[in-house]
C-alpha cells in the first residue's frame, strides 16, 4: 500500500466516513487498506498474560475489523530461534506479532527482524518510556513496564512487609526462597543489597555476585512465572522475586501473597510487541494496525487492568487494587525506587550475567 | 469368473511390480535395499552433527546476535575454564551412574520374578504394572512426584498425622534421582526379562540338586547368564539418565541441572548457538565413550552380538 499517493476530494469523504465508523481506532486508513487476512496470530505468553491482552486488544481488534486473533503460547525464547531462523531462509515466519521482552525484542532488532513500526498514528502521545532506546526508528515498542517485586506469603510475615531483600538470607527461610532460573530481574536489587551502587553496573557487580553467593547457601528454588504461583500455592515458599502481575493473579487466585518494593529498590522493565519481516504486505499492514490499536487509551487500559501495570498510553488509570501502590508507578517518588538497566545493557551482558549466576547456583 | 480370491490378485499384482522395480539380478542387495531408509536417517543426523559442529566454532556478536564468519575454539575453551560445566557433566554422569546401579539392583528381582512366576495372573499384573507407568509419560510423572512429595503432599499430610514433619523431600538431588529410577524401572525390566528367559531353569534346578543354595545360584549361574541383558540395560539406562532434560527442571528446583538443561540455556536463554552445539557435541562425544568403554570392558558379545560363524 502507498501511503503517500495525493489526496483528493474522494479520499477525504471516504476518509471522514471511515473515521467516525472507526473511532476507537484513531489511525487506521480503511479506505486504502489491503486485503484483510482471516487472522493474526499474536505470540502470548499464558495464563493471566493471555487472559489480560484478550479482551484488551484482540476482541476490539476483531470486534472492528473482522480480523480473528489466534494466540501461539510458544515461550519467547523458544520462538525466538524459529523466527529467525524463518526470516533469515525467507520463509513465512510463524506469528505475525511477537509480544515479548524488550530485552529478547532488542536482539532481534539487532538483526533486522522486525518491521518498522515508525508510522503507527499512536506513537505520538506516548510516555518515553515506549520507545526503544538506542534506535532512530521503531523496530520495537515498549507497551507497559513492569516490577520485579519481593513476593511474600503473608503466613510468613504476618506483621506486614519486609524491608529489605536482605530478609532472604534470614536462614529461618532457607529452601523457601525463588528466584527466576535465569536470575533475571534479581540483579540490581542484587548490587544494592549487597552494598553496591546502580552506577556501577555492569563495569562492577562483585556487590551483586557477593549478594547472590550468599543467596545459594539459602539452597534458593529457581522457575519460571507459573512455578512461583505454584509454589506459594503449595506452600513451597515464603519469598520471591517475581515480577507483581505473578503475585497478583496469585493473590486473586486465593493464596495469601503480598508484595512490596523494599527499601534497595526494584528493577523496573518493560515489555514490547513487534511485526517480524517475511510476512505478505497485506499481513504486515494488519499486523501493525494490531500493534497500534494496543496502544490505544482503550486497549491499554483493559490490558493494562488485567496485568495490574502501568501502560505506556498517558491517560490511563491504575485499577482500583494498584492504585497507590509503589509497583504502579505513578509519581517521580514511585520511580525513584525503581531502577531501570537499558536493555542495550542487558542485551550486552545478558550472556556474562547468565553465566555468572548459574556458576553460583549450579554449585 | 475367476475363483483366484481378490487378495491373491492383488498381492499377485504387488509381485509384479516389486519385480519390475527390483529385477532378480539386483536380489542380491535386497539386504542393503532395507538398510537404506535407516542410513538414510541416521545420515540425516550425522549431517546435523557436522552443522552443529561448525556452529561450534563461531562466536556469538553480542552487537548483531549474529553467528562469527570466523572459527574458533573459544566455545570449547569456556566449556573447560568455567567451572559450571564442569559441575553440570560430573552432576548429570554420576547421577547416570547411581540411576543405573539402582535401577538394575531394583529391576532384576522384578524381571526374574515377572519371568519366573508361575502364576499367569501374577506375571500379567507384574507386566500392567510395569507399562502403565510408559502411558503416562515422564514429565507428567514428574509433576505427579511433587503432588506425592511435597510439602502438603501425600507423603507429608500421612507423617504428620505420625506428628513428624512437614520434610522437604522434593527438589534436591535425592528426589531428582528418585524420579529417574522410578521413570528408567520399565527399560531396565524390558531389556532384563528377555534374559532371563534365554535362561534354562533347568540350568537352576542342576546348580541346587547339586548343593548350591538359591543365592549362590544366582551369583554362579543366573547372573552370569544374564549378563547381555545386564549390560544391555545398563547402557540404555546410562545414556539415557545422561542425556536427561525434563526430570531435572521439574524435580530438580533449578540447582540440579543437567547437561541437557545447560544446552537448552544456551540455545534458548541467551541465544547462543556455538555456546549450545559445543556443548551438544560435547555431551555426545562424552556418551559415546562411555558406552564404547562400557562395551569395551565387558564385550560386544555380551549384547548377543557376535562376529561371523556364530550365526544361529
Amino acid at each position: 500500500m502507498d501511503k503517500r499517493r495525493p489526496f483528493d476530494r474522494r479520499d477525504f469523504l471516504l476518509g471522514s466516513a471511515a473515521a467516525a465508523a472507526t473511532l476507537p481506532f484513531g489511525g487506521l486508513a480503511f479506505a486504502a487498506a489491503p486485503a484483510k487476512p482471516k487472522e493474526l496470530v499474536v505470540r502470548v505468553w499464558g495464563g493471566e498474560w493471555k487472559d489480560a491482552i484478550d479482551p484488551g486488544a484482540s476482541k476490539s481488534f476483531t470486534a472492528n475489523t473482522g480480523i480473528a486473533i489466534r494466540y501461539d503460547e510458544t515461550e519467547d525464547n523458544e520462538l525466538q530461534p524459529k523466527l529467525w531462523a524463518a526470516i533469515k531462509q525467507k520463509r513465512r515466519p510463524p506469528v505475525h506479532v511477537n509480544w515479548d521482552t524488550t530485552t529478547n525484542a532488542t536482539k532481534s532488532a539487532l538483526r533486522n527482524m522486525g518491521e518498522d513500526l515508525s508510522d503507527l498514528s499512536n506513537l505520538g502521545g506516548l510516555l518515553p518510556v515506549a520507545k526503544p532506546l538506542g534506535f532512530d526508528k521503531w523496530p520495537l515498542v515498549n507497551v507497559y513496564s513492569y516490577v520485579y517485586v519481593l513476593a511474600y506469603s503473608q503466613t510468613a510475615f504476618p506483621n506486614g512487609a519486609p524491608d529489605s531483600w536482605s530478609v532472604m538470607l534470614d536462614p529461618k527461610y532457607k529452601g523457601r526462597i525463588a528466584l527466576y532460573n535465569d536470575g533475571i530481574g534479581f540483579h540490581p536489587a542484587a548490587q544494592v543489597a549487597g552494598g553496591g551502587k546502580v552506577a556501577d553496573i555492569p563495569k562492577n557487580m562483585k556487590a551483586c555476585w557477593d549478594f547472590i553467593g550468599k543467596l545459594k547457601a539459602q539452597k534458593p528454588l529457581l522457575g519460571e512465572d507459573p512455578d512461583f504461583t505454584n509454589w506459594f500455592q503449595k506452600g513451597e515458599i515464603d519469598l520471591a522475586c517475581t515480577i507483581v502481575t505473578n503475585a497478583r493473579g496469585a493473590k486473586k487466585n486465593g493464596v495469601k501473597v503480598a508484595w512490596t518494593v523494599p527499601k534497595e529498590g526494584a528493577k523496573m522493565d518493560t515489555d514490547a510487541l513487534w511485526v517480524p519481516k517475511g510476512l505478505p504486505a497485506n499481513e504486515v499492514y494488519w499486523a501493525k494496525q494490531y500493534v497500534n490499536h494496543a496502544l490505544s487509551k482503550e486497549a491499554q487500559q483493559v490490558w493494562c487492568d488485567g496485568l495490574g501495570l502501568p501502560g505506556v498510553n498517558p491517560n490511563i488509570t491504575p485499577p482500583a487494587d494498584m492504585v497507590g501502590d509503589p509497583a504502579y508507578p505513578t509519581k517521580d517518588e514511585d520511580f525513584k525506587r525503581l531502577i531501570r538497566v537499558p536493555n542495550k545493557i542487558q542485551v550486552e551482558n545478558e550472556k556474562e550475567w547468565f553465566g555468572r549466576f548459574k556458576q553460583i547456583m549450579q554449585g | 469368473m475367476s475363483r483366484y480370491p481378490v487378495t491373491w490378485r492383488f498381492l499377485d499384482a504387488l509381485e509384479a511390480v516389486a519385480a519390475f522395480l527390483w529385477p532378480r539380478r539386483m536380489h542380491r542387495y535386497t539386504g542393503v535395499l532395507l538398510l537404506v531408509p535407516a542410513v538414510a536417517l541416521v545420515g540425516l543426523l550425522v549431517a546435523g552433527l557436522f552443522q552443529m559442529g561448525d556452529s561450534s566454532l563461531r562466536l556469538l556478536d553480542t552487537e548483531t546476535f549474529e553467528q562469527s564468519e570466523d572459527y574458533s575454539l573459544a566455545n570449547y575453551r569456556d566449556l573447560i575454564e568455567k567451572p559450571t560445566y564442569f559441575t553440570v557433566l560430573w552432576r548429570s554422569t554420576w547421577a547416570a551412574a547411581l540411576v543405573t546401579v539402582l535401577t538394575l539392583l531394583l529391576g532384576f528381582p522384578y524381571a526374574y520374578a515377572m519371568v519366573r512366576t508361575r502364576s499367569a495372573w501374577r506375571r500379567k499384573a507384574l507386566l500392567v504394572s510395569l507399562f502403565l507407568p510408559f502411558f503416562i509419560g515422564q514429565v507428567v510423572r514428574a509433576y505427579g512426584w511433587l503432588v506425592v512429595l511435597g510439602k502438603t503432599g501425600l507423603v507429608n499430610t500421612l507423617l504428620g498425622t505420625l506428628g513428624l514433619g512437614p520434610f522437604k523431600m522434593i527438589y534436591t538431588f535425592p528426589s531428582l534421582v528418585f524420579g529417574l529410577v522410578q521413570y528408567m524401572l520399565p527399560f531396565a525390566v524390558l531389556l532384563l526379562a528377555p534374559a532371563i528367559t534365554a535362561i534354562d531353569e533347568e540350568l537352576e534346578s542342576a546348580s541346587e540338586s547339586l548343593g548350591a543354595g538359591g543365592w549362590r545360584t544366582l551369583w554362579h549361574v543366573v547372573l552370569p547368564l544374564a549378563r547381555p541383558g545386564l549390560v544391555a540395560s545398563a547402557v540404555v539406562v546410562f545414556t539415557l539418565t545422561l542425556t536427561d532434560y525434563a526430570m531435572p527442571v521439574v524435580l530438580g528446583g533449578g540447582t540440579n541441572d543437567f547437561i541437557a538443561n545447560a544446552v537448552y540455556d544456551a540455545f534458548f536463554r541467551i541465544s547462543d548457538n556455538g555456546l549450545g552445539s559445543a556443548l551438544a557435541l560435547t555431551l555426545v562425544v562424552f556418551g559415546s565413550t562411555v558406552v564404547a568403554v562400557m562395551l569395551g570392558l565387558l564385550g560386544a558379545g555380551t549384547l548377543g552380538m557376535r562376529g561371523r560363524g556364530n550365526a544361529r
